[in-house]
């Protein structure tokens, strides 16, 4: 409770030229004794009502609204410029709710609302008690603001719970209604994540204005033959804060998520398969650098990374295969443009390489077949396109191309790094330590495997390598292939 | 002088199709002299092996010259004309402009009749557009070819894109030219003499852009990505110079909307008093003027590489085809938000009016305005993420993308709590608002997906993007369009709409774009890719495609049926109040139509624009409201002279 302060009368001056207008609210002003006014004058004019400032000292001036031999626009300039704390109340007697109301101290449009509020004089006064049923009609007041804050909160929590269940449902929906092709690749397992998570926040953010939207369409309706306007609300910084920085925060933190699943799409395995694929009008072509094969059917063994080498002979072309999710688009311009796209397969099945990037007129049949097989198939299918499945000394030869044997040991008899391979098989060798050896399949099968075991005489030793790598596999190169390419040394005469 | 009249060549779009062939001419036989001179042969040349009489060169020059032509006989510039030889003109020389229709067939100086003139070409460009789409999801409505053949689709899918683009822009044209001097207090633009220049330069950039699908079409899309671009037939060089000629229209029109938002607002109307309309056509405008120029400078770059063998784009000759799409994309980015927030502005002006409430963080809806404006010009490279360029870039532009959901998420908050616990009425203006917000709410929401680059590596040029912007056009320009026909056509024609035809327009328009946009997503998930004239049956889309088709339809039907409805409505419907929606506009404190000068009296703004709920006054000619005096600043103080404010009569340019 507040320290009763001295009861004290409102002075209020009344402006208008119409005798009656001011004798009745007068009249009606002094019937309501607990509004405690006590009129210190009554004016006809500007200069009457200047001078009334001065003297009578007025805490409010009711003007005729609808007096027209009041200037009221010039009213209120004048009295709005002094220092005194003053309130002006325009009334008009042709609309009961007409009435402006300014206050010289504070003038804001905003603060008229709350000024009308009080216009019960004497409500708002500290001494209550002077009211006729003081007690009842505050706690009547009281009564009437906790059911309309209560109303409010009903229809907010009611929307919110609505909003809660329908982006449930919504998220729960994931997964059974086809939106996304089979995920076929390892870089499809981030990116569908991420698909989720959007998901679900689209889910909350569509419920969120949907729910409150429909929920006004129903229960805020206009209702019939009302023609008055709804409670008067600006705004709220503070809401208005929260939803700027919520999302803000948000989206934020989705780019991050963002920029991390992109990073896992991009991370290279270092035993890549090597593919350059060329886009032309309107085909697709794959050339394995590895194997020497070209190929309008796109092969790739299944869990091993197969590195796109991406180059177009004429416009832009796009490569997409949806099951992969990662798509990349293929530049004209030779080495410079040349773009690179990561993709893991992980299921085994036939796909399509769909071009994504309009390339003329028969872009929407740029569509090349891909094949993902397991590493056997996909051996098989190497060989057969590379055509040696039936020549041992042909796989060897290959081999050796891609080991990099050929690069210390000719094949034309000329003096390398190592000894050269022609007329090599079943020939004596002299090797450093002046022995002799026939190179039979044995000594060369151990030379591949151990090459400082027996060093040829001329030869550096601790120059080859101890072990070969298949490229294809990563795994050291197999007794077979070794057989391979002593084949290929043994046709070399 | 009244024998003149009559004369059809009184019409100024007469003249101007008159001068545009006489333009035409005279670039055809220009270019044949000189290539005669030089000893190239004049006729049946051209590099992609389409034969269209004259060579390249000349149809571009001519071209050239039509567009010339046809501004020079049309009317616009004639006052210009006449203050370079000396002569004055009056500043409002209504008596020489003829009356009836053939008024909004010439050349006007008046913002109503040029906010009319761009709203007829606007629709007319939309429906034409609206038809070649029509045909090409005839033609997708089952896998295989049936309606038309490949280089047919590839044009009218291209076309559809850009006549659409210069048929929103166009729109967008309408509602700043009608709008802004009418909400502000003005009595016209700034510049009515640019103002009719930019807009009857349409006319002619239409034709011309139209003409490429004669020309031998271009089949590159709305994009016209190079090199792709570079091998296009004839019709590519049309293209770039219809688009080119609009862009002026563009910057012209901003150019003028922000000298009249900022010059000529009424007294007492402080940037914070403005129509919230006006915050985003200011917006759209400064969007317009500062970045239309890069997709004109793009499309030049690549008709040099065409005409002169020049080298911008093209590896061989040291260029970069990426360079292109950083050009194209800084300005067509930033388009879309000149698209959409003139349309924004106009859900933010309407919702108070039938809520009945203010509207909800005026400053904040105003400033987010300002804020996507902004944003926007960081983001272009998100159309990119699969293009090739450097790949550490798309993190930065991941991150600028994704800030554009917060000034927009601010316009959505604010637009529910605007319409929480307001007293709604849903005529069809109402309708279309609401309408407009749901469908710009599934328009936003689908754009996370492809700001993110790893989710975007997916979704890039499939029909999921197609469904995300054909969401983000319809709920931020085509419903909000509707909305401000509806809304405003008592206002420009005196009479009444049909309310129950425009329910119909709308409650068969909302559920078949939703099918649409839903169906389109859906599909682009699935694997369908963009501006394909034929789909792999094996996808599983064949259903969706065919509920896509019928949907279109459906729309165009709805469409149909507003057109009557206005039409008729027009010439036949109830006259309407003065203020029907019992707004607190200022343009709907005077007569309905609008009268010649607008107001007759100079405006003065007394109080808020949307405070509803209260019985104040927005400005000082509202009979149904107290006008109270203006408040304390001190050039909004109330003149008492009377004296005619001088920003309010129309600068002369």
């Amino acid at each position: 409770m507040r320290p009763p302060e001295p009861p004290k009368n409102r002075r209020v001056l009344i402006a208008s030229s119409h005798a009656l207008f001011g004798q009745g609210l007068r009249s009606l002003l002094e019937e309501r004794k607990h509004a405690r006014v006590e009129i210190v004058g009554m004016v006809s004019s500007l200069d009457e009502a200047l001078k009334a400032l001065e003297t009578a000292e007025p805490d409010l001036i009711i003007v005729d609204y609808d007096d027209e031999k009041l200037n009221r626009e010039e009213f209120l300039a004048r009295f709005v410029e002094g220092e005194k704390e003053l309130r002006v109340v325009l009334l008009s007697l042709q609309s009961a709710q007409d009435a402006i109301v300014y206050d010289r101290r504070t003038m804001a449009a905003a603060q008229i609302d709350d000024w009308l509020q009080e216009r019960d004089f004497g409500a708002n006064e500290p001494d209550g008690a002077r009211q006729p049923q003081p007690a009842e009609n505050h706690a009547d007041t009281r009564r009437v603001k906790m059911n309309r804050r209560l109303k409010k909160a009903v229809h907010l929590i009611i929307a919110s719970v609505i909003t809660l269940v329908v982006t449930v449902a919504l998220s729960l929906s994931w997964g059974h209604f086809r939106v996304l092709p089979e995920a076929a690749s390892a870089q499809a397992v981030p990116i569908d994540r991420l698909f989720h998570i959007e998901y679900v926040l689209i889910a909350f953010l569509f419920s969120l204005i949907v729910v409150f939207m429909l929920y006004s369409i129903i229960v805020f309706r206009r209702k019939k033959g009302d023609t008055s306007d709804a409670e008067h609300i600006e705004g709220n910084s503070t809401l208005e804060m929260v939803w700027t920085v919520a999302p803000l925060i948000t989206v934020m933190f989705l780019a991050y998520l963002g920029g991390d699943a992109l990073a896992a799409t991009l991370a290279p395995e270092p035993k890549a398969l090597r593919v350059d694929v060329t886009g032309r009008q309107w085909t697709w072509n794959f050339t394995y650098p590895d194997f020497g094969i070209s190929s309008t059917e796109l092969y790739l063994p299944v869990n091993q990374q197969a590195v796109m080498r991406l180059s177009s002979t004429d416009v832009i072309h796009s490569f997409w295969v949806p099951e992969f999710r990662v798509k990349q688009d293929a530049l004209p311009g030779g080495p410079d443009f040349v773009r690179d796209l990561r993709i893991t397969p992980t299921k085994t099945g036939e796909y399509k390489v769909r071009c994504a990037e309009l390339c003329g007129l028969q872009h929407a049949y740029m569509e090349s077949p891909v094949v993902v097989v397991s590493q056997a198939e996909f051996d098989a299918w190497v060989a057969k396109e590379s055509g040696v499945s039936e020549d041992p000394a042909v796989r060897g030869q290959q081999l050796t191309a891609q080991l990099g044997c050929i690069a210390c040991h000719s094949v034309d008899g000329a003096k390398l790094v190592g000894p050269s391979w022609l007329g090599l098989y079943g020939a004596s060798v002299t090797l450093a330590d002046g022995s002799t050896i026939t190179a039979d399949e044995a000594y060369l099968s151990e030379s591949i495997q151990d090459a400082n075991a027996k060093v040829v005489e001329g030869y550096p030793a601790g120059v080859m390598p101890q072990q070969f790598i298949d490229p294809v596999t990563g795994q050291p190169i197999s007794d077979a292939q070794i057989a391979d390419i002593i084949a290929y040394i043994q046709s070399l005469k | 002088m009244s024998e003149k009249k009559d004369s059809i060549f009184s019409i100024g779009l007469v003249r101007g199709l008159v001068g545009m062939l006489a333009g035409y001419l005279v670039g055809f036989a220009l270019v044949s002299v000189i290539r005669l001179i030089l000893g190239f042969p004049i006729w049946d040349y051209n590099p992609s092996g389409n034969h269209y009489g004259f060579s390249e060169p000349a149809w571009v020059v001519g071209a050239i010259f039509g567009v010339f032509g046809f501004m020079l006989s049309v009317g616009s510039t004639s006052d210009w004309l006449k203050w370079a030889n000396g002569q004055s003109t009056p500043d409002h020389p209504t008596d020489a402009f003829p009356s009836g229709v053939r008024r909004f067939l010439s050349a006007s100086f008046d913002h109503k009749v040029i906010g009319i003139q761009y709203g007829v070409t606007s629709i007319l460009m939309l429906g034409v557009a609206g038809i070649f789409a029509l045909i090409f999801r005839s033609e997708l409505a089952k896998p295989g070819l049936q309606v038309v053949d490949l280089q047919a689709y590839n044009t009218i899918m291209s076309l559809h894109g850009i006549v659409m683009i210069a048929g929103i822009l166009i729109g967008v044209g309408a509602m700043s030219n009608y709008l802004v001097p009418l909400l502000i207090g003005a009595n016209d633009m700034a510049f009515p003499r640019l103002n009719s220049f930019a807009y009857w330069i349409n006319v002619p950039a239409a034709i011309v852009l139209l003409s490429s699908y004669f020309l031998g079409g271009f089949d590159t899309g709305w994009t016209g990505y190079p090199p792709l671009s570079q091998r296009a037939p004839l019709g590519m060089d049309m293209f770039f110079l219809g688009v080119i000629f609009v862009g002026f229209s563009s910057i012209f029109g901003a150019l003028n909307v922000i000298a009249t938002a900022i010059r000529m607002r009424a007294k007492g109307m402080s940037y914070f008093r403005m129509p919230i309309f006006v915050w985003s056509a200011l917006a759209t405008a400064l969007i317009a003027l500062t970045a239309t120029q890069l997709i004109g400078l793009s499309f030049e770059m690549v008709m040099f590489e065409r005409l002169f063998g020049m080298g911008f784009f093209t590896p061989d000759k040291g260029g970069d085809p990426i360079l292109f799409q950083h050009l194209f994309w800084f300005y067509s980015h930033p388009a879309v938000y000149v698209f959409v927030l003139t349309g924004l502005g106009v859900i933010s002006e309407l919702l108070p009016v039938f809520a009945r409430k203010p509207l909800f963080g005026y400053r904040w809806v105003a400033l987010s305005s300002f804020g996507i404006a902004l944003v926007g010009f960081f983001v272009w490279a998100h159309h990119m993420f699969t293009s090739g360029m450097a790949s550490y870039l798309r993190i930065p532009f991941m991150y600028s993308t994704l800030l554009v959901a917060v000034p927009t998420g601010v316009k959505f908050f604010s637009w529910v709590a605007t319409i929480w616990e307001g007293k709604l009425s849903f005529q069809t203006p109402m309708l279309f608002v609401l309408g407009a917000i749901s469908i710009f709410l599934l328009g936003g929401l689908s754009g996370p997906p492809n700001a993110t680059v790893a989710t975007d590596l997916h979704l890039q040029d499939t029909y999921w993007i197609v469904g995300h912007f054909h969401a983000t056009m319809f709920g931020g320009f085509v419903f909000p369009f509707f909305a401000a026909i509806y809304y405003w056509f008592p206002k420009v024609t005196g009479r009444m709409y049909n309310e129950t035809l425009g329910k119909l327009h709308f409650y068969l328009m909302l559920p078949a774009f939703y099918v649409q946009s839903l169906g389109q997503m859906q599909i682009g998930l699935l694997g369908m890719r963009r501006r394909i004239a034929d789909y792999d049956p094996a996808l599983g889309i064949t259903v969706q495609q065919l509920l896509i088709t019928i949907a279109a339809f459906v729309i165009f039907a709805s469409v149909l049926i507003a057109l009557t409805n206005l039409i008729y409505s027009a010439a036949r419907g109830p006259v309407a109040a003065r203020n029907p929606w019992n707004s607190r506009s200022p343009e709907f404190m005077i007569p309905s139509p609008v009268p010649v000068h607008n107001y007759d009296q100079p405006v003065i703004v007394v109080g808020e624009p949307y405070d509803y709920g209260t019985n104040y006054a927005f400005v000082n000619i509202d009979p149904d409201r107290i006008v109270a005096a203006a408040p304390a600043a001190e050039d909004t103080a109330p003149d008492p002279s009377g004296s005619s404010a001088p920003a309010s009569s129309p600068a002369a340019d």
